[in-house]
């Protein structure tokens, strides 16, 4: 038995059933929630516990007891005696290591667990396919006990379940370094293992700043402390990232005729490396791509997607259109009055509308003539459905205008989905077994405000749907899940929450959360997160390192 | 699987008539029960400062005091009983009640502000029968009967099964009753005895230990008045364990002295806050060896005239003190500890909250905690 910390107190009122138990401690014992105790049972067993809620309580029957022990308001009175109290503590019922349920029973003693303890009542002992996905603290003091956390990587990244969900508010959450150290890991994990069928590759997008632009080199500010929880508890290297490969959208404009917020310096020196890239859409070979400049528009009526479907099936001479200035010049021609060519159905109201779309969009430099190969110049879609295994690209989207990086989402996304449905002359056995899409502000895509006919949407229902046979799964990010879409929340296997406020928590997602937690979510820690996982008993507190790459503090 | 009673009647050859069991404290409408006695023989003068007439603040010596000492009471001290009438029993052609009590009797102890332990606790299950459940002898001690019959109860199945014990069996006169006089309350007296004597013994307890001194006294709940007579040698010790004991009584009969103080009762009335009265000394005829030092002091204002006044009491241990009554620094140094004591209040929760004292409500409240619940003592018989 490890130190005992109070007894259990079964009352008319609060019986201890077969989920929940409540138990006395001395009030100066710090507790917290997440905290696991354990409880002698019948047949010398042990009830594991996690602590929910704790409250503290004194004999004094109202507030108006209190008053009076004050001397009717006096505030300098100090009394000989403080009032008898205690802090009693409910624990929801983790389970039991002979499976007995019949609740615990009264004035039975509680303890703290020891390591070994809390990993088997918390269901992390013996995971498998294990994953690294934090670690735990737990207790104060000299009981304080650190432990690593594992992830089932089948729950993960398939078969059994599949896809990560991450919210909080952006700052506090750090919710792009988690994902990180998640994909750090798995990349870590798949590097290790000897070849065999299965494989992994990452997509990801830099949303933000330089962010993601330089994984592949290391932190220099991780401190010794820092590296050696990597290294001894978490069984990580504090290396960063290998396999690398940045997509920058190409502009004529900057010196490094990049469209980023990248240093041109740096790019330039990734490019001579060959891992730098400048990517480029041309009309000939993208033009099936239209619609997706088209996601965050509504069109009930369908008729831009009658215009996009007029284009793409080469009808109104659009056959002979090679560029995308051509593109808009013949577009043009449809939005005159009184044209006599075309689709008569379509009016010149919807032209003149999709005019004015397209040629916002087009008017960026990466809708381009053609691509120059000798100058790093691909296009995405080209090196996307040539992802090598363990590989890691990661697209710049993060200057581009809100359709734009639309546009270019939609293509990578379409693009990875082709290639795992096998519609890409690829050998199978090449092609990485499972992908990893990494989504930043999952929110701009799936959100439950965006157009039900948005192509993007569709494709990201339809991966997080059937990603999981595919090979396909998404890590999506966002600062309030409440506002993401059912249906794309819902596949998720594993959740984290980071902190988030008031307002988000009183929303209908957090419901089955108990309210502890979910004060506790508005005051997390960055670094800190609550996860759910089909094999955790119960949620988890876990944190993480700071990550193992490079950081651009001020973007 | 037989219950107590049947054991008893058979063990005793009486008839028992599974009348209706009861508590006598839960039926008992509540009343004001003073716990002073009659028959006080009042000399005026209980201290040694004869000047003090009407009354004395204390207020700026108790604000001294709790910012620069510590706590003058260190233990507490309570007991209570519950009684049960649990049946009626035959015995030739008089009927007697069997009287069944679970005594309390506690000491807490305050190590510091925070924290506040149990430091002694006995509380025994007794049963008091008419002393002719013992048929055959008239002659010498009945104690040898009654502890075999103890013993015998205490091997059956249903106190072993559940680890009880009686602890001791009190037979009460079974002589004739006499005008008001019940065998009930024959029964529930030797009761309260038994645990008086218990009070007595942890007090001597605590002296033993050595915990008693001039810088930790002992408060216990009531009055001090209650000792037995006992032989002269005795006594000497018994009263010198009380050296360093405060009685302080919640509700007392404001009308005790007022043979021989005159008006007294308006004068507590009327006594301000944080105030006490001059100390009195009296003995009772009941125990004419001792000689107690009473006074009165209050320590809340309230609306209703005797709320928020104790009656304090300490019993006049050596010579001196019986010839020139108790120091009156020592009134002063008790007086402004107990107004040190008024905080916290169990207000809502103890209706008499105004004068109770918090650790010795806690000591009460403890000793209540140990009682098995009604039903279950009752259906142990």
């Amino acid at each position: 038995m490890g130190k005992i910390i109070g007894k259990v107190a079964a009352t008319e009122k609060k019986p201890t059933t077969i989920d929940e138990f409540y138990f006395w401690t001395d009030k100066q014992r710090v507790l917290n929630p997440f905290d696991v105790v354990k409880v002698e049972h019948i047949e010398e067993s042990i009830t594991f516990g996690i602590i929910e809620e704790i409250s503290h309580i004194t004999d004094s029957a109202s507030y108006l007891s209190n008053f009076i022990s004050s001397d009717f308001g006096d505030v300098n009175t100090e009394p000989n005696s403080s009032r008898i109290g205690m802090n009693f503590v409910k624990a929801k019922v983790l389970g039991n290591n002979k499976s007995i349920y019949t609740p615990v029973l009264d004035g039975n003693k509680v303890s703290l667990a020891e390591k070994g303890e809390v990993l088997e009542a918390l269901g992390l002992k013996n995971v498998k396919n294990p994953l690294i996905c934090g670690y735990m603290d737990m207790y104060r003091a000299e009981d304080k006990i650190s432990l690593p956390v594992h992830f089932n990587s089948q729950f993960l990244i398939g078969p059994e379940g599949a896809h990560l969900n991450i919210s909080g508010i952006s700052g506090l959450a750090a919710k792009t370094s988690y994902t990180m150290f998640i994909m750090k890991a798995i990349q870590e994990h798949y590097l290790k293992q000897k070849k065999g069928v299965d494989s992994i590759a990452f997509v990801m997008f830099n949303v933000k700043g330089r962010d993601l632009l330089a994984i592949d080199e290391p932190n220099e500010e991780l401190s010794k402390e820092e590296k050696n929880r990597y290294e001894k508890m978490l069984e990580l290297s504090s290396e960063p990232f290998q396999n690398v490969k940045y997509f920058y959208p190409y502009s004529d404009q900057s010196k490094s005729k990049t469209y980023s917020y990248g240093n041109d310096k740096d790019i330039d020196i990734q490019v001579d490396l060959d891992k730098g890239y400048k990517y480029k859409y041309v009309f000939e070979d993208d033009k099936l791509n239209l619609d997706l400049l088209f996601s965050n528009i509504e069109d009930s009526t369908g008729t831009m997607e009658s215009i996009i479907n007029f284009i793409i099936t080469d009808q109104g001479g659009f056959d002979e259109v090679s560029s995308w200035s051509q593109f808009v010049s013949k577009v043009g021609e449809f939005t005159k009055a009184g044209r006599t060519s075309g689709d008569k159905e379509i009016s010149v109201m919807s032209w003149r509308k999709f005019k004015r779309i397209v040629s916002k969009a087009l008017n960026n430099s990466i809708f381009s003539n053609r691509v120059v190969p000798e100058k790093n110049e691909v296009r995405l879609r080209d090196s996307i459905i040539n992802i090598e295994k363990n590989e890691i690209n990661v697209v710049d989207i993060a200057k581009l205008d809100q359709d734009s990086q639309a546009f270019v989402f939609g293509d990578v996304i379409r693009a990875i989905y082709e290639l795992k449905l096998g519609q890409e002359e690829r050998e199978e056995s090449e092609i990485p077994s499972k992908i990893v899409i990494f989504i930043d502000e999952l929110n701009k895509y799936a959100s439950k405000d965006i157009p039900k006919n948005s192509p993007i949407l569709r494709q990201i229902i339809d991966i997080s749907e059937r990603g999981r046979s595919l090979g396909i799964i998404l890590f999506s990010v966002e600062q309030f899940k409440s506002a993401i879409h059912d249906r794309v929340k819902g596949n998720c296997a594993t959740h984290a929450y980071g902190r988030t406020n008031a307002i988000e928590i009183s929303k209908g997602d957090y419901r089955f959360i108990p309210s502890v937690y979910k004060n506790m979510m508005t005051r997390l820690d960055p670094g800190e997160y609550i996860i759910e996982h089909p094999v955790f008993r119960s949620l988890l507190n876990i944190k993480f390192p700071r990550p193992s790459y490079k950081q651009f503090p001020n973007g | 699987m037989s219950k107590i009673l049947e054991f008893i009647a058979k063990e005793t050859d009486g008839k028992n008539y599974k009348s209706y069991q009861y508590c006598f404290e839960s039926i008992d409408i509540p009343k004001l029960v003073y716990e002073d006695k009659k028959g006080i023989q009042v000399k005026k003068k209980g201290e040694t400062d004869r000047s003090l007439t009407q009354y004395k603040s204390l207020k700026d010596l108790a604000d001294k005091l709790s910012n620069s000492s510590s706590p003058l009471f260190k233990y507490f001290l309570d007991g209570s009983r519950r009684t049960y009438k649990v049946d009626d029993i035959a015995y030739g052609r008089r009927l007697y009640p069997i009287i069944a009590g679970q005594i309390g009797v506690a000491v807490c102890e305050r190590v510091d502000r925070h924290s506040f332990k149990p430091f002694l606790l006995s509380n025994p299950l007794v049963i008091s029968i008419p002393e002719n459940a013992n048929a055959t002898t008239s002659l010498g001690s009945n104690d040898l009967f009654f502890n075999n019959l103890m013993n015998k109860i205490n091997q059956q199945t249903i106190l072993r099964k559940q680890n009880l014990k009686i602890e001791k069996i009190l037979p009460y006169k079974n002589t004739a009753l006499k005008d008001n006089d019940k065998y009930e309350d024959r029964g529930i007296a030797k009761i309260q005895n038994e645990m008086i004597n218990l009070e007595q013994n942890i007090v001597f307890n605590l002296a033993k230990k050595k915990k008693l001194n001039d810088n930790s006294f002992l408060i216990k709940d009531g009055s001090l008045e209650y000792m037995k007579t006992s032989e002269s040698k005795e006594l000497s010790q018994i009263k010198s364990n009380y050296d360093c004991v405060v009685g302080v009584s919640k509700l007392f009969n404001p009308e005790a002295l007022s043979n021989d103080v005159k008006d007294i009762s308006r004068k507590i009335a009327e006594l301000p806050v944080y105030c006490r009265t001059p100390a009195f000394m009296y003995q009772t005829e009941r125990i004419p060896d001792v000689k107690f030092s009473v006074w009165y002091l209050r320590i809340r204002k309230t609306n209703s005239p005797f709320e928020g006044v104790l009656k304090l009491e300490k019993i006049l241990v050596r010579d001196i003190q019986e010839d020139e009554g108790l120091d009156s620094d020592e009134i002063d140094l008790i007086s402004a500890n107990i107004i040190n004591e008024r905080n916290p209040v169990c207000y809502g929760k103890d209706a008499r909250w105004a004068n109770h004292l918090y650790p010795v409500y806690l000591t009460e409240n403890y000793i209540k905690s140990k009682y098995l619940s009604d039903l279950h003592f009752i259906n142990l018989f």
